[in-house]
């Protein structure tokens, strides 16, 4: 009896040791910020760098970049992090691709000569080997897939990039389903041959689904002409108190108005303007 | 002293009547047996139960076939576009005109309930997740299964060992729902839906787990059916088309 109960053990044990070593993964990441992480795809460049930094130092959450292929990893001890956004790292822990979370077990500093020449993952330190040579077709016929997505909201901002055949698909969703509609859709594209899903679906707090409601109220108060029965040309994207605008608008006063509006939702913690100005933006029709 | 003994014998005279009233209250009352409280009955010649407050807003849906009336707001700012998260209430049921309301226990009444709850819940998640309570974008599913009869004792071998039998199994053969989309802060109703489609034909359940219990998989199927239905009208009114699709499409441009 004894001797059966231990070898229960052993083999639960040694099992338990597999399972754990075969989720255990450690990768070259670039330590971003969580905003330019899931909008300013592409190289690591200087001004990503100071994108990452001063976005994070203003709240924005410090996530993981995977080097080999762009994958964006929100962790469990952002703590660790901390002191390395903007700087490259190796990282060990449970990476979840489908989800896009990891559990972090260790963080280590990493130079960019460290990385050995022809590793997979220094193409996206080097301007020079990431290219976006893809196909303007393939890239017409993804973005008309991704906007005819039924369930995509104000609340909701889906962008991608395709480089070569691989889509990668960043931004913030408030329903699951838009995140795997998204990848279907992108993936059923002739000529893609992956997609890669950064899209993060947002947690729904109470005080995020107030500040939504409000944020959205007020720009249809002041900016009524960008909002439209079914849309709006203006993205609210909510997360944890911070609030990111994104879209479209046609001038600079539209895009300041936007700002004031959304600063003086009470709760909020810090707004991200990243409006753009485009004085050739199509005018809508009201309701 | 003696003034808190006279005290004490007033509270406790007080105590003794009340005991004895509420004691005579109870036994007085007509006991409805095992009764599920949460049970109603449809009216007499009425062509719908009456859980929607109205019915008049309610068209044929050719999306969903001959047998479903939906309604589906298009008010800006009040319709289901406008919402993302969803609040599911218990559903509630409502017995055929003549079946016998004294035979449908609370045991009963919460199998088919919880069931189809859970089926609305799968359904609808990942375009409305579910949240805990009213909010603002959230809308509330208030939803009913219409029609229910009472079936015939359940056999002893019905039900494996693992599973409760039911006293007596519900009949879901000519069952329907209606289920209604409300705003959960203001209670205004933003879409509503009538499916009379006859899914649950020849169907019973006799176990409180039926949905692990073989002899009652019909009755599994027609209420996962039913609630993909509900998924498959919302979907329908996400749908973009006309102008609309022309809007969303003229909009959207990626983030380089």
């Amino acid at each position: 009896m004894r001797r059966t109960l231990s070898l229960m053990c052993i083999v639960l044990l040694v099992s338990g040791i597999s399972i754990r070593a075969e989720d255990v993964t450690t990768f070259h990441a670039y330590v971003d910020s969580d905003l330019c992480a899931r909008l300013m795809l592409g190289p690591i460049t200087q001004s990503r760098v100071e994108c990452s930094q001063k976005t994070y130092k203003d709240g924005s959450n410090a996530v993981l970049v995977r080097l080999t292929d762009n994958t964006v990893f929100s962790v469990n001890k952002e703590k660790l992090l901390k002191e390395r956004v903007g700087q490259l790292a190796t990282v060990t822990g449970q990476a979840k691709v489908k989800s896009g979370t990891m559990k972090l077990e260790s963080v280590m500093p990493e130079v960019e000569s460290n990385i050995p020449q022809g590793d997979p993952a220094r193409r996206l330190l080097d301007v020079r080997t990431y290219k976006t040579t893809a196909s303007a077709q393939i890239h017409e016929k993804v973005r008309h897939e991704l906007a005819m997505i039924p369930y995509i909201t104000e609340f909701d901002f889906i962008s991608f990039t395709l480089v070569d055949d691989t889509v990668i698909l960043t931004g913030w969703t408030v329903r699951a389903t838009n995140r795997g509609d998204a990848a279907y859709r992108a993936k059923s594209v002739p000529g893609v041959r992956a997609v890669i899903n950064n899209i993060e679906e947002l947690p729904l707090g109470s005080s995020d689904m107030a500040i939504r409601a409000d944020v959205r109220t007020r720009l249809q108060r002041v900016l009524s002409t960008y909002f439209w029965s079914n849309g709006s040309d203006i993205k609210i994207i909510v997360r944890n108190g911070n609030i990111i605008l994104l879209g479209n608008v046609r001038t600079q006063q539209d895009s300041d108005a936007a700002s004031i509006q959304a600063k003086s939702v009470p709760l909020s913690f810090h707004v991200f303007n990243l409006l753009r100005v485009a004085p050739d933006a199509p005018k809508k029709d009201k309701g | 002293m003696n003034n808190y003994r006279g005290v004490w014998k007033t509270v406790r005279g007080c105590l003794a009547a009340t005991l004895l009233a509420v004691t005579l209250g109870c036994s007085a009352a007509p006991k409805p047996a095992d009764t599920a409280p949460g049970v109603k009955k449809i009216a007499a010649g009425q062509e719908f139960s009456g859980f929607l407050k109205n019915y008049e807003q309610l068209k044929p849906n050719s999306n969903l076939g001959e047998n479903a009336l939906t309604f589906a707001g298009t008010e800006a700012r009040k319709n289901l576009r406008s919402y993302f998260a969803i609040v599911v209430d218990p559903v509630e049921v409502y017995i055929a005109t003549d079946a016998d309301a004294t035979k449908v226990n609370e045991d009963a009444r919460l199998a088919l309930t919880n069931y189809f709850q859970h089926a609305l819940v799968a359904a609808v998640e990942d375009a409305f997740p579910p949240v805990d309570k009213a909010g603002p974008l959230t809308l509330r599913l208030r939803a009913a299964l219409v029609g229910v009869d009472v079936g015939g004792q359940v056999a002893p071998g019905d039900a494996p060992t693992d599973a409760q039998p039911l006293e007596r199994a519900l009949n879901i053969g000519k069952v329907g729902v209606e289920m209604e989309l409300v705003d959960s802060v203001t209670g205004e109703r933003i879409a509503a839906m009538v499916d009379r489609s006859n899914l649950g034909a020849g169907a019973e359940v006799g176990a409180v787990q039926f949905s692990r219990v073989e002899k009652f998989e019909a009755a599994r199927h027609a209420f996962d059916e039913w609630a993909s239905r509900v998924r498959e009208f919302l979907d329908s009114a996400h749908e973009l088309t006309g102008a609309d699709a022309e809007k969303a499409d003229k909009s959207y441009q990626p983030y380089q």
